[in-house]
């Protein structure tokens, strides 16, 4: 390999057949004048542009495109050279780093010697001891392309904000379910908002036995083992419902907070007490009907309760997996788009709440397809204020201009799945940790269950891996008609 | 190589041709030769051949080479002089060409030795040569080219040779861009020509507009051959090839197949270099050097 030009922090490498580089690959161009070497990445492989090739081609193909049959006496061997030269590939490279005095530093702004550097591929085993990507909470995402492990540190989760996609079927869930997996057994609290009940299956391997997991792993659905008495209900967490989730108005909000009051003053917080309040309540009839109409939908979730005995498991579900590591799933795979806006207000209130009151130390929100029920105000509470609180979310998305910019840009840690639609990858280039041609490149090639892993948690040495198999239930699949 | 004489007469009347079809091989031999680079000691060259012929509407090919040769002002003489004895063994004497024309005159004889080995092999066909018929030069001595029409002929086979570049004027124009517009294809005889000694002209010269469109060819046609079956011959080329451009492919094939890319010249050099430890040196141009953009540089006036 020979190193042919240097553009900004792009480097193009000259290299031949037998050197075998494919987009990914890690090189490292030591200068050992200088004393220092440069770590780039290959981002895209190119044929060199060699002169002549054209003709080489064209003359191959006398007469409407039939190859012209012949023999070549070639008593030197050239052909051999000939092919050498014709298949040379131009590598483009991005530069993440500078080796100097043992350590990594980030400058690019350095040349080194096109005649005298020598360019090795760098084994990505050695790039993340250079690294230091390791800790002490390990978590085995799968292997590289070199057939070696990637760990990353649970610890590159804490405290960050996540963002898991790709198109469909390429292995979203699956990893979120390794991550899931990976920290409940370091004893992290996890809660997952389950759109499509694919997570129910955590604590089950595949033959349908218990894992090592099953006493942690928490399945919550609504209307049934999840329910909600009034009377354990702050008034702000039900004002939070009501405006947010059911898009009460402002007076009508009012009245209901004085009807609320009275309720509780008379210690009556039951859901027939409620309704028979709103009805006998002296106010204007539109103010009237609007408690109604947000009243009825209450009850016909069948998420509110007035018997305690079925209630409170959320809670109870977070102190356990918060003593003793587990993830609680909400699975909301059989609620409507209202009801989901509702449970979901009343999950993210409680956990501020728990949380606030130093009732649970942190939690890792995992939230898959969330715009179909994260309120707007939520994607700017998610990356200020909540994670001030101890949430910290992984979302986990196949549509990602779902996920607003400002989120991409303050993820600390992206796990790119194969996208090829060039609006898709567009979106997800806007992440600041990493740059946009790398993320267009490697991300349209990537085989199904091969994740382009960027951020922290591989200190913004962008990786591929091939994520390890998982030995859980498979649930939610897509079903079908033909089989 | 093209030679420049005076034509007197240009025939008035010119041979129209029809296409015949009958089923007759079509072979083409062309050589060429190139400068790889200069090293200390000397050039480094290479020169390839290649025949191409047609038969059953298929083209197949045969490409010699290429070979590469170190040439140094103590071996020049040498490997020449080798060549010229393997070649033209019937030769006498030796040669000393200059440095510069080396390469084009081992193509040379590369390029006799292949129509030598066509002509005794091929049998009832058309063999297509680039270039003319006249001989008496350094690389063509009459005797040589005299043998080889004669092999061709013993073997029912006829030469044409088609020059794609003619420096022969009638009337001050050059001959190919002379001719009255009569619809092609045909022949226009070129009568009463005579070259200075030593050169000879075995054969005799046409302008040949075998296509419509500007492109017209100087073709040379075995002197010793009928003109019947100078014509016979003619349109059989037209009935069995494809003519592009009034040029017949299977000559155009063994042009493309011999001449170098630029690719095929920078596997060579990494030959050299790896192979035989040879560093070829980068020479400053001093055409460029001194005129900057307006200095075409050596490479561009090198005959490749």
């Amino acid at each position: 390999m020979r190193l042919y030009k240097k553009e900004g922090n792009v480097v193009q490498i000259l290299s031949f057949p037998d050197e075998n580089l494919e987009k990914g690959d890690y090189l490292l161009i030591e200068d050992e004048s200088a004393g220092r070497a440069l770590i780039v990445q290959v981002i895209d492989v190119q044929f060199a542009n060699v002169p002549g090739v054209l003709e080489e081609l064209l003359r191959s193909l006398p007469d409407g495109g039939e190859i012209i049959e012949g023999e070549d006496i070639d008593p030197l061997d050239i052909a051999p050279h000939i092919t050498y030269i014709q298949d040379a590939k131009l590598l483009i490279c991005k530069i993440r780093a500078t080796i100097q005095g043992g350590g990594l530093i980030p400058s690019s702004s350095w040349l080194p010697s096109r005649s005298q550097s020598v360019i090795r591929r760098l084994p990505i085993s050695t790039l993340l001891k250079l690294a230091r990507v390791n800790g002490k909470r390990p978590i085995l995402l799968g292997e590289t392309k070199e057939n070696s492990p990637l760990m990353i540190d649970a610890s590159s989760l804490d405290g960050k904000l996540n963002i898991i996609t790709g198109k469909k079927g390429t292995g979203k869930s699956h990893l979120s379910k390794l991550l899931i997996i990976s920290l409940i057994q370091y004893g992290a609290t996890v809660v997952v908002l389950d759109l499509n009940g694919e997570y129910a299956g955590l604590g089950i391997t595949s033959d349908g036995k218990k894992n090592a997991y099953y006493d942690k792993v928490h399945v919550l659905v609504p209307s049934e083992n999840f329910k909600v008495a009034l009377s354990q209900l702050h008034i702000n967490e039900l004002m939070s419902i009501l405006i947010h989730a059911l898009h009460l108005p402002g007076t009508s909000a009012r009245e209901f907070r004085r009807i609320w009051q009275s309720l509780k003053q008379r210690g009556c917080l039951t859901l027939n007490e409620l309704g028979e309040a709103i009805r006998n309540w002296h106010c204007n009839q539109n103010v009237k009907d609007a408690l109604f109409s947000r009243y009825y939908t209450m009850v016909n979730s069948g998420f509110f309760t007035d018997n305690l005995s079925e209630a409170m498991m959320l809670e109870e579900a977070l102190i356990k997996a918060n003593r003793e590591g587990g993830a609680v799933i909400i699975n909301l795979k059989n609620t409507s788009a209202m009801d989901r806006h509702m449970i979901v207000e009343y999950v993210l209130g409680k956990l501020t709440e728990m949380l606030t009151n130093w009732r649970l130390k942190a939690v890792f929100l995992f939230a898959e397809e969330a715009h179909l029920y994260l309120r707007e105000t939520y994607w700017d509470d998610i990356v200020t204020r909540m994670r001030h609180f101890g949430i910290f979310t992984t979302f986990i998305t196949n549509q990602p201009d779902s996920i607003r910019e400002s989120i991409y840009r303050q993820a600390d840690n992206i796990f790119l799945f194969n996208f090829t639609n060039e609006h898709d990858l567009e979106v997800v280039s806007r992440a600041a940790r990493v740059d946009s041609e790398t993320v267009k490149s490697i991300a349209r090639e990537l085989p199904p269950h091969h994740c382009l892993v960027l951020g922290k948690a591989v200190e913004d040495f962008p990786i591929v891996v091939r994520i390890k198999a998982l030995d859980v239930k498979t649930m939610g699949e897509t079903r079908l008609f033909f089989s | 190589m093209e030679l420049s004489i005076q034509a007197e007469n240009l025939s008035p009347e010119p041979i129209h041709l029809k296409l015949n079809r009958q089923p007759t091989i079509i072979a083409a031999v062309d050589t060429s030769s190139i400068n790889l680079g200069e090293t200390s000691r000397g050039l480094v060259i290479a020169i390839r051949g290649a025949c191409v012929w047609k038969s059953n509407k298929k083209y197949n090919y045969l490409r010699l080479g290429p070979f590469i040769f170190h040439i140094t002002e103590e071996n020049k003489g040498e490997i020449y002089n080798s060549l010229l004895r393997i070649y033209i063994p019937n030769h006498r004497g030796a040669a000393n060409p200059s440095f510069n024309q080396l390469p084009l005159r081992m193509a040379n004889l590369l390029e006799r030795w292949l129509q030598a080995s066509i002509a005794k092999t091929l049998n009832g066909g058309i063999i297509l040569f680039d270039g003319s018929l006249t001989a008496g030069t350094p690389d063509t001595p009459i005797q040589q080219l005299r043998e080889i029409l004669k092999s061709a002929r013993e073997r029912g086979n006829v030469v044409l040779a088609f020059a794609k570049m003619t420096s022969l004027r009638i009337n001050g124009l050059i001959i190919t861009e002379a001719l009255v517009n009569y619809k092609p294809p045909y022949l226009v005889p070129m009568i009463d020509l005579k070259l200075k000694p030593p050169l000879t002209l075995l054969g005799d010269i046409y302008v040949a507009k075998l296509s419509t469109g500007n492109c017209a060819f100087r073709l040379d046609i075995d002197k010793e051959i009928p003109h019947d079956q100078r014509v016979d011959a003619v349109e059989k080329l037209l009935g069995n090839d494809l003519i592009n451009c009034g040029y017949p492919e299977t000559l155009r094939l063994a042009h493309i197949l011999c001449t170098f890319t630029a690719n095929e010249v920078l596997a060579m050099q990494h030959y050299v270099r790896r192979k035989h430890r040879l560093k070829i040196i980068d020479r400053p141009d001093m055409h460029k050097l001194l005129f900057g953009p307006f200095g075409k540089g050596e490479d561009d006036n090198e005959t490749l």
